[in-house]
Parts: structure tokens; sequence; C-alpha cells
């Protein structure tokens, strides 16, 4: 699989453990939706601690720090509140992890869906993201992977051998196809040769994806 | 009112600046232009051994900069950045204690950075940017740096992190991209 090729008119790159792509899902899926159009969905599994440092939390404090300078607190601390009020305009909680989660599991799951069910897809991320992002999932484990792809409708019988081998190897075989592609963090989109990090480019994306009629419009975070 | 924290030589505060008075305009806003000191970088170059997180940041800044360039173009604006980020400080100063419409040295200052790359913290330049904006502007600016660093303790106090920053109503938003959330605040307040 290569990362910028696909027969779908958009490919989505996310992670289930970023608050940005959390926000994202829904907009995204309603852009979708709207355009009667299928994207790519495909997995992005960030190394948060090699570019933002690490930390974990107990009890809302943070117990070890790694690699963050003050200013990098803030921003951190200023991403998760901007993430969180638009989570709940969408009706969501998004609480902050406690801490730096591997999500290769869940986001194995996505390939599982797209070659599946993917007609389930939404269903799954509703499965995973709002629970895990009101820390009532422990991805790591994979019978609650499995239990969220049944939740959703998709059959689990055969995830966890995918995510023993084919599944584990198409998304390791992705990852190191980002950074030399341009793509750094999620969510990404991957419009022909255009690519796009972060949801404000949803206008832009819809009106490329229409026929680029009229003037292009600016980034902006879509309000319902 | 909104208030709007800037540094010159963020391409995203640039690029805010159509959009932001494009809001005002339509909804009689007065607008408070505050400075803020933001960390603009080169691209960093391929290394030989790169880290994951060198990776991170070289790709992450050449991607912000080719969606700048690309927007800035449905704007109407050729941006080109300069070969290595200038220095702000004494426009951010002047920006600071500026009394009345801080709007036209805003625009000048903007334009002085990306269009001619000035130097903006040459006191001569900031003098001469002074001067076409036609603002007036009673203070020193030998000891014009001393108002920035209070300017920017408050912006830090005030829980900014970055630039463009909007606030309104108590919320603070970084970039522009907020100013859908920012005009619905602001139609609340209007009544």
């Amino acid at each position: 699989m290569n990362v910028l090729q696909s027969d779908a008119p958009l490919i989505v790159y996310v992670d289930i453990k970023s608050p940005y792509a959390f926000v994202a899902i829904r907009p995204t899926l309603a852009l979708e939706a709207d355009l009667g159009l299928q994207f790519d969905w495909r997995p992005l599994t960030l190394d948060i601690p090699s570019y933002l440092g690490s930390a974990e939390k107990k009890a809302g404090k943070v117990v070890a720090s790694k690699g963050r300078s003050q200013k990098t607190w803030n921003a951190i601390r200023y991403s998760y509140r901007d993430a969180r009020r638009y989570a709940e305009r969408q009706g969501l909680m998004l609480k902050g992890t406690e801490k730096i989660w591997d999500s290769t599991l869940p986001n194995i799951g996505i390939l599982w869906v797209m070659q599946t069910a993917r007609d389930r897809l939404g269903a799954y991320f509703e499965a995973v993201y709002p629970p895990f992002w009101r820390r009532e999932l422990d991805i790591e484990d994979i019978s609650v992977v499995e239990t969220c792809l049944r939740d959703a409708g998709i059959e689990a019988d055969g995830f966890a051998a995918f995510a023993d081998g084919a599944g584990r190897a198409q998304h390791d075989a992705l990852q190191p196809q980002f950074h030399p592609n341009g793509i750094y963090g999620v969510p990404s989109y991957v419009l022909g040769d255009e690519i796009f990090f972060g949801r404000e480019h949803i206008p832009y994306l819809r009106w490329a994806l229409t026929g680029r009629d009229g003037v292009a419009p600016d980034i902006a975070y879509e309000i319902a | 009112m909104l208030t709007v924290y800037i540094d010159f030589k963020s391409p995203a505060a640039y690029l805010a600046i159509k959009p932001t008075l494009d809001l005002a305009s339509r909804l009689s806003l007065a607008l408070t232009w505050r400075p803020f000191q933001t960390v603009e970088r080169d691209v960093p170059k391929l290394g030989k051994e790169e880290t994951v997180g060198e990776s991170h940041r070289r790709v992450r800044s050449a991607s912000q900069r080719a969606l700048a360039i690309k927007y800035a173009g449905h704007q109407g604006i050729d941006l080109q950045f300069p070969l290595h980020p200038g220095e702000t400080d004494l426009a951010l100063a002047v920006l600071a204690e500026l009394e009345g419409d801080r709007l036209p040295f805003v625009e000048a200052a903007f334009a002085a950075y990306w269009k001619d790359h000035a130097d903006l913290n040459d006191p001569a330049i900031v003098q001469e940017i002074i001067a076409a904006s036609g603002v007036v502007y009673t203070c020193d600016l030998n000891t014009a740096h001393e108002s920035l660093g209070i300017a920017l303790k408050q912006a830090e106090d005030a829980g900014i992190v970055g630039a463009p920053a909007y606030v309104i109503a108590e919320q603070i938003f970084v970039g522009r991209e907020h100013l859908p959330w920012i005009e619905e605040i602001a139609r609340a307040e209007a009544g």
C-alpha cells in the first residue's frame, strides 16, 4: 500500500489516540456522506514521544515527564482544551489521557473494517473513539478491540490473526512511508498530490471534491 | 471587542489579517491588536542521521510552509518566506505602546516584513513604518523593549500560546480557523 495512492478520491489518515483526529472523525464522515463518496481511511500510528516528549498522569497529576519544556506543556494544554470544546459541541466528552497509549491494535482495526465491513466504518469509530476519550477503553487489549468491532456490528473472528499477521504487516509497512512523503500527523488528507494536515481544510476539500467552482475557501473549523 | 495577538514574522498571523478584518467589518466589531512573540524557524535540512523527532519537525515545517503559500495564493498574496526568519521585536514593542488605531501600523509592518523582508528590529526601518503608516507614536524607541517585555508577560499570563490568537468572551482561540466560532460568539454578544 503506497501512502499517497488510492482508487478513492481522498485518503484520510487517523489515529485513535489523537484528540485532533477524534474531533475530525464526525466532520469527515459527514463530508463523505454529503458528497456521496467513499474515502480511503487508513491508520497513522503517531510516535508522540519522538516529537512532544512523554508524560504520565495519575489521578489528573503529572507523575512523570520527559523532554517537555514549559512552552511545550502550555501548547499541549491549550490543544487539549481546544479539542475538548469542539468535542463538546459534537456532544462528545474528551478527557486527557493518563499515558501515551499504543494505539496500534485499534488502528489495525481500521484496516480490518475497511477490508471486511466498509459500510460499518462509522459505527466502528463510534464504538472506539468516544469511549476511549471517556477513558473507558484499554485499547492495548485485543479483546477490547474485538468487543468494539462486535458492538459496531462487525465480525471479529479472525481479527486477532489479522492483527498479528497481514493487518500488522500492512500497518507496519505504512508507517515508514509517512515522513518521506510529507505526512507527519493526523488527521491528514491526501487529495491527489495535495496533502493537508488538520480538519480546518475540510472546506477546501469539499470545494475541491465538488469541482473547484468559485473562490477556494479559507481554512475553518466548521461549526454546526 | 475582539483582541488579536500577532507577530509580524508569523505567516499564520499575516494570513489572518484579511479574514479578521472582514469579520470585524461584517459585525462592526472593534479590534485590539496586541504583540506576541512566535518562534519561527527555517525548514530544517534533511540530515544524514535524523531522529524520528527531527524528521517529524522537518516534515511538519515544510508542510506548514507549503500550506501557507497555497492559502496565501487564494488571498492573492504571493507569500515569499525570507531566507531566514527575521527579528520583529522592535515593531512589536511599538505595537504595544501605540495609542489609538493600531491597524495602519499593523498592516504596514506586515507588508514591510513579508513584501520587503525588512528587519523589524532596526530602529530606522521601524521609524519609517511609523511615519508611513501615519500613526502617532509618542514613546521612545530606545526604551520600547521594556514595554514589549511587559506586554509579553501579560500575554503569557493570559494563556496565549501562539499567533494569531483571539480573545473574546474570555475564550482564547489560536488560529484563523476558529473565526466561525468567534463570529458566533460576537453575534451572540451583539444580541
